[in-house]
């Protein structure tokens, strides 16, 4: 079975309640203190972009259960602009521009798994997950 | 080594005070100040290098690249008040012929 | 040690709590520098020690606790910083590999042999300021036994003054020996750099031709820094004068070709303008200081004399050349 819930971002707080959902579901399903924090961080990542970027957006937390493993995953889906040269922004150097984007190849080594779609103006799905260790 | 860029529009002219040094590191700067002056056409424009001690073959090819572009605009380029140095290269390089130079007037006045 | 054992980083924060001692901060101070090895972030050491803290100290106050973790979390950033550094260093040392497989082709591909000239002695060096060299050098000689003598600056550094030159030293090659005159061969060096070359780039060549059976040396200079002349009989060096624009300015640009009749004990030095504009501190070397360079040495054999007088300037600029430095003595 699987637990869904979702937090839309829409004003700055909304990027504390997204880290916050994500830490508590994180703390339930047994994650170390550090990887908490990079789970918060990521979804921090993730949640700026949008409420940067997009005019809307949400996070979706997903506990994900495989037959050895459990994992939490995110997606940060939104309707903005897209992003037009995605290896670009995947490129280390980049963070430092603070433009759209800047921070995913931080949210790729925070977490285990990684993908991101996206289409110039119909928006960006980017889908993450993290294993408990 | 810095390049301070100055520029006045005054009548027709473009006036563009330098102040430094023209080398590898400051002529890029120089060149994203000039050339869009060249660009407008029907304009002369001024360059007032008394207070440039020192410019290196880089800044040479600023000056032709800017050279070229107000050909092309209908422009002019005048380099003005050059000092021994910098005057001597142009003389060296040959470009005294084809760049309007004129190291007696001050200050473009 | 093994990094990031809780273990031992527990025995070593012990063994210092009790006893303050420099030789637990040295190994930690390896402990450190083990766990970047290892590429171990930051806030996994301070994870580490909140373990640690707890397993030694149980009945620690909350706020300590709360302030450990606190710190954890504005770690992680500077730890994903950190391995963005990282992976750039890598990146880095990829390009600077590529950058110096690029400048041994150059080598190979612009490389040329000094040759044997009886009656003549011919001393040259070329040093780049960085990986790439924007001066070059070569000797021909033709099938009536002249030596054609080319020095050039390209304008511009790096690897598109590279790539220029290698342009260059293959028209060179191309050009008939019919066409071997120092003012047809900057003629028509001219028409190719101006049809190819970038417009901000160009590039100043002289260009010799030595007939070593009269000692008579033809020459031209497209803008060219001057060389010097050094006359036995007078005891004086002159600087060679001549009139001619860069290559790749002027599509109909022509030049001028002058002479000089050598004798027995005369010199030639041809050389580029990180000669010249050889820099110590904020001052530009004089001319003449310069002179005395080159006339302390001159009696040696030419290389060797070349080679010593690099070595001056080098040590001159701090052993930091500004621009690339070539320099030809050819002395009869």
């Amino acid at each position: 079975m699987k637990t869904k819930s979702q937090v839309q971002i829409n004003k700055e707080w909304d990027i504390v309640g997204a880290r916050q959902m994500g830490r508590e579901l994180a703390k339930e399903m047994g994650f170390g203190t550090v990887d908490q924090a990079r789970i918060a961080t990521a979804i921090s990542e993730l949640a700026r972009n949008i409420y940067l970027y997009a005019d809307k957006g949400a996070v979706t937390f997903e506990i994900e259960e495989d037959l050895n493993k459990k994992g939490l995953k995110i997606i940060a889906s939104d309707q903005g602009p897209g992003i037009a040269d995605l290896s670009k922004v995947m490129e280390d150097g980049y963070s430092t521009s603070g433009g759209l984007g800047a921070g995913l190849p931080g949210v790729k080594r925070l977490m285990d798994y990684f993908d991101i779609v996206s289409e110039p103006e119909s928006g960006t799905t980017i889908t993450t997950i993290k294993w408990v260790r | 080594m810095n390049l301070e860029i100055e520029v006045m529009e005054n009548d027709e002219k473009q006036q563009v005070k330098l102040t430094g040094e023209i080398d590898a590191y400051t002529a890029p700067k120089l060149k994203e100040a000039l050339l869009p002056l060249t660009k407008m056409g029907n304009t002369t424009v001024v360059v007032d290098l008394e207070q440039v001690n020192y410019m290196d073959s880089t800044g040479l090819g600023v000056f032709i690249s800017a050279l070229k572009s107000t050909k092309e605009y209908g422009s002019e380029l005048r380099l003005v008040a050059l000092q021994g140095r910098v005057q001597r290269l142009f003389e060296i390089t040959g470009l005294d012929s084809v760049l309007n130079i004129d190291s007696t007037v001050r200050g473009g006045k | 040690m093994e990094p990031l054992d809780v273990k031992n980083y527990r025995s070593l924060l012990k063994k210092y709590i009790d006893s303050e001692d420099e030789t637990s901060l040295y190994q930690a101070d390896q402990f450190s520098k083990l766990s970047i090895q290892q590429n171990i972030s930051p806030e996994e050491i301070i994870n580490v020690h909140i373990q640690a803290l707890q397993e030694l100290y149980p009945n620690l106050p909350k706020e300590i606790d709360l302030s450990m973790n606190f710190l954890l979390e504005t770690m992680i950033s500077y730890g994903l910083a950190y391995q963005e550094f990282q992976s750039l260093r890598e990146k880095q040392g990829e390009i600077e590999s590529e950058l110096s497989v690029a400048a041994n082709m150059q080598d190979t591909l612009l490389s040329t042999t000094k040759p044997e000239i009886s009656g003549f002695d011919i001393g040259a060096i070329s040093v780049p300021a960085h990986q790439m060299n924007g001066d070059y050098h070569h000797f021909v000689i033709d099938s009536s036994k002249n030596l054609g003598i080319a020095i050039a600056d390209v304008i511009g550094k790096g690897v598109p003054a590279a790539l220029a030159m290698s342009m260059i030293k293959y028209s060179l090659d191309s050009f008939p020996d019919s066409l071997r005159t120092p003012d047809v061969i900057l003629e028509n060096l001219n028409r190719v750099v101006e049809r190819n070359v970038d417009t901000s780039m160009f590039i100043t060549m002289f260009y010799g031709l030595l007939n070593p059976e009269s000692g008579l040396l033809q020459f031209s200079s497209a803008g060219h820094e001057p060389g010097f002349y050094y006359c036995a009989k007078s005891d004086e060096f002159h600087e060679i004068k001549t009139k001619g624009i860069v290559l790749g300015v002027s599509e109909s640009a022509t030049y001028e070709q002058f002479d000089i009749q050598m004798e027995v004990g005369d010199m030639v030095v041809l050389l580029t303008d990180g000669v010249t504009e050889c820099r110590v501190g904020d001052r530009f070397i004089e001319p003449d200081e310069m002179l005395d360079v080159i006339r302390k040495y001159m009696h040696l054999p030419a290389q060797e004399a070349v080679d010593l007088v690099y070595r001056h300037f080098e040590r001159l600029q701090d052993f930091h050349l500004r621009d690339d430095f070539t320099l030809i003595f050819l002395k009869k």
